[in-house]
């Protein structure tokens, strides 16, 4: 298994999204917020003429608590035609995993566990697959 | 055309072009089965497509052509240069064929029997002549020489290559990004300042991209004969289920719309005419009855008019039966008697919009289960359109549809709520009115606030609140700007927001479905700065306000008639008088403002008068502050009688006085102090102006009046007569508008300069009951010159 992942940092853990979905990682610079969306959505921002919903990826997790990010890098994804950025705490470098993705007794957390399809041995240690469908919709839809 | 067709005449055309060599080297070797098979293929596909159409020469021909090619083929005939050239003259008669498909031209009478005996063995008959068969042997070789020999004269022949729609919709895309990204460059341009030899380049990029877009924009049109072209059917299928007899007619086919909004108004448009046979076309029986055609017809009719296309569908059946539509609207508790007795034709008649009404008497299978009409209008104008009836008893029913032409397109209006901007559909925009103006009123009733417009009382939203940015406790209601928003139900609400800023049409792309679940919004779109702005959804955000239906909604239905604004503002001119104070005036009283030599000025002692075109006229405001050198602006002002100038430093400009003019007792020169922009301003008093400065100069009485200059009946016989009634008779070069102006009736239309009025004199006694007047008729005549003169001068 040799996939290529961008490592990130979520909500201080290591992540990683895989690559192939991941246009591009950009710094975010203005968001237009949206009003009467739920938390993790932080807005939108313009990126070459085009609009990307920011997604908070902690808060998009139910982590509860906002990503820390000095340089508020994000991954862009395109998911169902639309264009999203993901917002983490930090986005490393491009990866490969050393083993598929395995399952791990007692789960990685509740809410980690939604969202994620398994743990993968990386140069920088285990990393957890973070399924980017599970981050755009958010942790209200997995409720419902 | 019809689709199948285009497929038809495309395809033809293809193995036309790739059997063109196949040709050339089968008359080279007559015998060459392999060259034999290749045009027994094509025959035997453009004669098996003919099967689907109505074509018989086309399929008489290539029938020949492929049993004369069988022949050979089964070795029953060897072919020989005859019957090439005969087969070839068939194929080139083929082609010819297939261009007048294409352009839609009949074609014509039989004229092939030639053609096809030459195929004929046994026949002795050489085709047509050898230049002919030369030249289309040559036409075969030389595909692109076929183009130029046939294109020119045949005019409206268009070259079509078929496209996935997908790749269209990229393409459009990619286009629609590239207006953004230049928007984005152009604001960058902007920042760096003024750079010629990048400007000049940019602007060519930018007038050839909106070509470009536009282009694309057609690409992505169908006609409408597109839609049209499944409807017969459907009305066949109904009628014959109802017992009718209908007959379709279309009008306006190649009126061209989105591809996406053609899909959109499908819906809409079946259920129209659902309910058109269904409620509106009688029986034959009563059809005859009533003195009309037995069988009922339904006119489509589509014109576009700027970026709309209006579309036009029209039975002529029984109309709507207001009084049992009205009946219904009472029985189903949608409106009370009196409510209904209050309305005009044309409200009742839009009641067929309303949800849950229908007049069919008996359920049919087709329709009069009261969903309908309310979800056709609701459909109509989520896309932007709008939707209109008109009736007629007995005579048949015409909705009118207006419809946008692109759907990603649209017409906004952006506004301000805290420090974000907003698009709203224009099309739910009724009116903008300021929340300050003194004809707007606030109340609450319970939590609800309502705001009194137009003697309605409407509630209100505040577009803050309903963000969820803003408690509306702390809202102060006059400081906002109320957006009217009419929806498609007639319901009306007041969308109070920070600011209005502009119109603009702009470009509006899908939300990802998390945003899209908050139901606030129906889209986004960049900003020209590239900042992203939400397209907001009104209908939806109505709907979870409960603005929808509902006991209040009536209360709500302004007449959309009364669309000017009943306001109380005054228009006033600003002005800094001699000793830079600001005043203002009423606008009314200001005829003009002259500019003259303070040398033209003659003060002496309580007198003051300015000289202006050589005439003299009594100075006012000149005692406030010394009179400037050079120079001085003066204001002409007029009570209509008299008339005065007043000496002003500077004209500041024009504003309106909403605001209440308050009294001053101290100083008599002014009406009152207003507020303009949020300063106090004196209001001069025009009363006490004229009636201290005793106004000298009388206004020129005389109106005057234009007479026809090339009728010497004119000149000789009316000019006397205007005058003597107190007219000034204009000369013919003179290039004021002229009080009145006398035409004769019997030339159509004299080429009369402007006029206020117009009297026309028509050249015989006989009322022509065109309010013209006998040219002899003196009293008459003298009648309409004092009315116009008394009524001037009132």
């Amino acid at each position: 298994m040799n996939e290529l992942l961008l490592m990130c940092t979520i909500a201080g853990r290591r992540a990683a999204i895989s690559a192939s979905h991941v246009q591009s990682v950009i710094e975010i610079e203005a968001i237009t917020p949206i009003p009467g969306t739920p938390d993790f959505i932080l807005g939108l921002t313009a990126l070459r003429s085009q609009a990307l919903t920011v997604i908070d990826c902690s808060l998009a997790l139910g982590l509860g608590t906002p990503s820390q990010s000095e340089d508020r890098r994000a991954a862009v994804v395109e998911v169902d035609g639309h264009l999203y950025a993901l917002l983490v705490d930090n986005a490393h470098d491009v990866g490969e995993a050393t083993s598929d993705p395995v399952a791990v007794p007692g789960g990685f957390g509740e809410n980690w566990q939604r969202a994620s399809t398994g743990m993968v041995e990386t140069d920088g240690g285990p990393t957890l697959l973070v399924e980017i469908h599970q981050l755009v919709s958010g942790p209200l839809q997995q409720a419902a | 055309m019809d689709e199948l067709l285009a497929d038809f005449v495309a395809e033809t055309r293809e193995m036309l072009e790739q059997s063109g060599s196949e040709l050339v080297a089968w008359e080279a070797d007559p015998s060459d089965k392999a060259r034999i098979d290749t045009i027994f293929r094509f025959v035997h596909t453009v004669k098996g497509n003919c099967g689907f159409f109505d074509f018989p020469r086309l399929e008489k021909l290539s029938h020949a052509a492929e049993d004369a090619l069988a022949e050979c083929r089964a070795g029953r005939r060897e072919p020989d240069s005859a019957l090439v050239t005969a087969v070839l003259a068939i194929i080139d008669r083929i082609s010819e064929m297939t261009d007048s498909i294409e352009a839609g031209e009949e074609l014509g009478e039989d004229g092939d029997d030639d053609l096809i005996a030459a195929l004929d063995q046994r026949s002795e008959l050489e085709v047509q002549s050898d230049l002919e068969v030369v030249e289309e042997a040559e036409v075969a070789s030389v595909p692109e020489d076929e183009k130029v020999s046939h294109k020119a004269p045949r005019q409206g022949v268009q070259r079509s290559i078929r496209l996935p729609v997908d790749l269209l919709d990229e393409v459009m895309k990619g286009v629609s990004d590239m207006v953004l990204a230049r928007n984005d460059l152009a604001r960058r341009l902007r920042e760096a300042g003024e750079q010629p030899t990048i400007d000049g380049p940019f602007e060519r990029l930018s007038a050839i991209l909106a070509d470009v877009r536009t282009s694309i924009t057609r690409m992505r049109m169908q006609r409408l004969e597109h839609l049209f072209s499944s409807l017969p059917r459907l009305v066949r299928d109904l009628s014959n289920e109802l017992g009718k007899q209908v007959m379709v007619d279309f009008e306006g086919g190649e009126v061209e719309l989105d591809r996406e909004m053609i899909e959109m108004v499908r819906d809409p448009l079946t259920h129209i005419i659902r309910n058109a046979i269904d409620h509106g076309i009688e029986t034959p029986a009563a059809r005859l009855k009533n003195n009309k055609r037995e069988i009922g017809l339904l006119k489509f009719a589509a014109r576009q008019s700027g970026n709309q296309i209006s579309l036009v569908i029209t039975d002529d059946g029984g109309g709507i039966n207001l009084d049992k539509l009205c009946d219904k609207a009472i029985a189903n508790g949608l409106y009370s008697k009196s409510e209904i007795d209050k309305m005009s034709d044309n409200q009742k008649q839009n009641l067929i919009f309303e949800p849950g009404l229908s007049t069919a008497e008996a359920v049919s299978s087709v329709s009069g289960r009261g969903v309908g009409m309310d979800v056709v209008r609701a459909n109509i104008e989520r896309v932007g359109g709008s939707i209109e009836v008109a009736s007629k008893v007995g005579e048949g029913t015409s909705f009118h549809l207006q419809l946008p032409l692109t759907l990603s397109i649209i017409a906004a209006l952006t506004v301000g709520s805290g420090d974000q901007r907003y698009a709203l559909p224009r099309s739910y925009v009724e009116e903008i009115v300021f929340g300050s103006s003194s004809h707007v009123e606030f109340a609450q009733a319970g939590d609800r606030h309502l705001v009194t417009f137009r003697e309605k009382r409407v509630p209100c939203l505040s577009l803050a609140e309903v963000l969820g940015c803003q408690d509306k406790s702390n809202l102060r209601w006059e400081d906002q700007t109320l957006v009217m928003v009419r929806l498609a139900s007639e319901d009306v609400f007041a969308l109070a927001v920070d600011r209005v800023f502009d119109h603009e049409d702009v470009v509006v792309k899908p939300i990802a479905p998390a945003i899209m679940n908050t139901r606030l919004y129906a889209g986004t779109t960049l900003l020209d700065d590239g900042r992203p702005m939400m397209l907001m959804d009104l209908p939806s955000i109505a709907q979870m306000r409960g603005m929808v239906g509902g006991v209040r909604t009536k209360a709500t239905a302004i007449e959309r008639e009364s669309q000017e604004r009943v306001t109380k503002a005054v228009p006033v001119m600003l002005f800094a008088g001699l000793d830079g104070r600001h005043r203002a005036v009423r606008l009314e009283l200001v005829r003009r403002i002259e500019t003259i030599s303070s040398e033209a000025i003659d003060i002496e002692g309580e007198r003051a008068q300015a000289v202006i075109d050589g005439e003299i006229f009594t100075l006012a405001g000149h005692d406030v502050g010394p009179l400037p050198d050079g120079r001085i602006r003066l204001l002409r002002l007029s009570d209509a009688e008299n008339e005065l100038v007043y000496a002003v430093r500077e004209v500041l400009d024009a504003a309106d006085v909403t605001e209440d003019v308050v009294p001053s007792e101290a100083d008599t020169a002014i009406e009152g102090v207003t507020l303009i922009g949020g300063k106090p301003i004196p209001l001069l008093d025009g009363h006490a102006v004229f009636s201290k400065y005793r106004a000298t100069r009388k206004v020129e009485q005389a109106l005057t009046c234009r007479i026809p200059t090339h009728s010497e009946w004119a000149k000789t016989i009316l000019e006397p007569l205007v005058a003597a009634a107190g007219y000034r008779i204009a000369a013919e070069d003179e290039e004021v508008e002229a009080d009145l102006a006398i035409a004769l009736a019997e030339e159509a239309e004299s080429p009369l300069c402007s006029a206020r009025q117009i009297i026309r004199l028509r050249p015989d006694p006989d009322d022509a009951g065109d309010d013209s007047i006998y040219r002899y008729d003196r009293d008459g005549l003298l009648a309409a010159l004092k009315r116009i003169r008394t009524g001037r001068a009132a």
